[in-house]
């Protein structure tokens, strides 16, 4: 594997995502008009309430904004990235990427939920680190999903159906999590569910070096 | 051919002797449940599969007991049919311990039917706290729970709440047993396929996902129908019928991504590789989500497995062949499905 080929794959990324700047437009409009939909129907959100709902505008946040990763690119040049890196190299650079996205996703919508249906973070430093951590397994799990999902015609079906029940455990340890960073429930020994939360990563990022290539070669 | 009559015959075993085998004598209540020390008062007890009435060389005995050392056994009874037994307690006015209150079990020795016990049948409060040994020796220590008899003969544990429907134990449970067996199975397929683009690799990987989605159903509707009897409703959100159902989404999805594409060579290679990863995820969803909420399973709260004090030896008589009579009946309609999807290949000419 050639590590150098890392960083212009990942400066590719950002250049492209820079000359569609539609796109990433597009996902933080959905990410603002959904926060709105849901101030609009629950005006007053209980911390517990307030908690799922984050998580859903993130996981459907997430998901609009991966979809495209493998989908924005004509088959053409994914032949000549094919012939140029190693496939496990460019899902690493997707993966990375989708992490950065994701992070700067959850964040605005953080701010943007916050402003309008209250903070009630008790822990910022936990809640911080589960919104990294977050990121990082939605990126993961979704990127390869997608790039299943950028095979077929119906990608935006098939991203959904494959993607929900594998993403669940992950998503069922972030709730929990950041129940305990809001207070809503008292635990102290939440380092194994971060552990948990690793070890799933661990999995799915192994899972996606040794599969991504059969994906990959058409 | 020899698994197949074996499977036969252990599914027929299970049958009959799951369904057949009584069970062990039980207490189901006792009325009045609210006792006074002090006092002397008269119980009902309930029977589950007693012969109270039946004549036999030894007597019957009934204690209501605290612990080991504290048994204290009924002045007077008297069995008014089979399943009720009146016994009259005279109380002494201390309790065992220097407590205000506390529970007492009910025990009754027939010399047929063995030993049964009903826990916390009878809550005993006291107004004084006072305690002084000697009185202590005398009522509690007197007639000390002994030489109990233990039924002979080929019967399944009587237990509350549960009662008729343990006998489910042994098709709920193998249902979960042969859908790990069978997703192995299909996983193990799909990781050949991917080795080696042979379509009957693909055929058999998606012929073991739907036998093991044929199980993961009849293990969930098994269990919500006895969910209905014992917890009282058949979906209760418990952790593990929430996993159930996830898992079973992810094979259903796997079917959808299996025909969503026009090419068949691209559609098995994407579901093959789906199918790893899905079932990579699914260990996790099996084994530790399960350990971070409560459920209303047996095995404890944080153990997935069946606990190995809800299983006695005339249960794993049962139990254990009728695991091994699924699983061989799991892979046989697998392997029946396989051959039907063979011709049906060759018949369009895809081979």
């Amino acid at each position: 594997m050639h590590w150098k080929n890392l960083f212009p794959l990942l400066r590719k990324e950002f250049i492209l995502e820079f000359r569609q700047r539609y796109a990433i437009s597009g996902i933080v409009l959905y990410v603002f008009s959904m926060v709105f939909v849901v101030y609009i129907a629950s005006i007053r959100v209980s911390p517990p309430v307030w908690n799922v709902l984050f998580w859903l505008i993130v996981l459907f946040a997430s998901i609009n904004a991966v979809v495209k990763s493998f989908v924005q690119e004509s088959g053409a040049r994914q032949l000549y990235y094919y012939q140029l890196a190693d496939p496990v190299l460019l899902v690493l650079t997707k993966i990375l990427y989708n992490t950065l996205l994701l992070l700067v996703l959850s964040t605005l919508a953080f701010g943007a939920y916050s402003l309008v249906a209250g903070n009630p973070v008790k822990d910022h430093l936990l809640f911080a680190l589960v919104i990294l951590l977050g990121s990082l397994g939605f990126s993961i799990a979704f990127t390869f999903i997608a790039s299943i999902a950028a095979k077929a015609n119906n990608s935006a079906t098939l991203m959904a159906i494959l993607s929900f029940p594998v993403i669940l455990p992950i998503l069922l340890t972030l709730v929990r999590l950041s129940s305990i960073a809001l207070g809503l429930i008292q635990d102290t020994a939440y380092t194994r569910d971060i552990i948990n939360l690793l070890a799933i990563d661990t999995i799915l990022i192994a899972l996606t070096f040794v599969l991504f290539p059969y994906i990959w070669k058409d | 051919m020899w698994w197949k009559a074996l499977s036969i015959v252990l599914i027929i075993y299970t049958i009959l002797a799951g369904m057949l085998v009584p069970l062990k004598s039980g207490i189901q209540r006792a009325e009045p449940a609210f006792a006074k020390a002090g006092e002397e008062v008269k119980f009902r007890f309930y029977g589950y599969n007693t012969f109270f009435q039946k004549a036999t060389d030894a007597p019957i005995r009934v204690w209501l007991y605290y612990d080991d050392q504290f048994a204290l056994a009924a002045s007077d009874f008297k069995a008014l049919n089979d399943t009720i037994l009146e016994a009259s307690f005279r109380f002494p006015q201390q309790l065992p311990e220097r407590k205000a209150s506390t529970s007492l079990n009910a025990l009754i020795d027939h010399p047929v039917a063995g030993a049964s016990l009903l826990p916390a049948a009878v809550y005993l409060s006291s107004d004084s706290l006072a305690q002084t040994d000697t009185v202590l020796a005398n009522a509690w220590t007197a007639n000390p729970v002994k030489q109990l008899h233990v039924q002979s003969g080929f019967s399944f544990p009587y237990q509350n709440v549960i009662y008729e429907s343990i006998r489910n134990t042994y098709f709920h449970v193998p249902m979960w047993f042969v859908l790990l067996f069978l997703f192995t199975a299909s996983v193990w397929y799909s990781i050949q396929y991917l080795r080696n683009p042979e379509p009957e690799n693909d055929r058999r990987a998606a012929a073991f996902a739907e036998t093991g989605l044929l199980f993961g159903a009849l293990g969930l509707t098994t269990g919500m129908i006895w969910a209905k009897y014992t917890w009282g409703q058949p979906w209760s959100n418990d952790i593990k019928q929430l996993m159930t159902a996830v898992a079973l989404l992810i094979y259903l999805a796997y079917f959808i991504l299996r025909r969503s594409f026009d090419e068949y060579e691209k559609g098995a290679r994407l579901a093959a590789v789906y199918n790893i990863f899905s079932f990579a995820s699914l260990i996790p969803l099996l084994y530790i989500v399960p350990r971070m909420f409560a459920s209303l399973h047996p095995g404890a709260t944080g153990n997935p497995a069946f606990g190995s004090q809800d299983l006695d030896n005339t249960m794993r008589a049962v139990f254990y062949p009728a695991i091994i009579g699924w699983t061989l009946l799991g892979f046989w309609i697998a392997q029946l499905r396989i051959r039907y999807q063979r011709l049906y290949d060759k018949a369009l000419g895809l081979e």
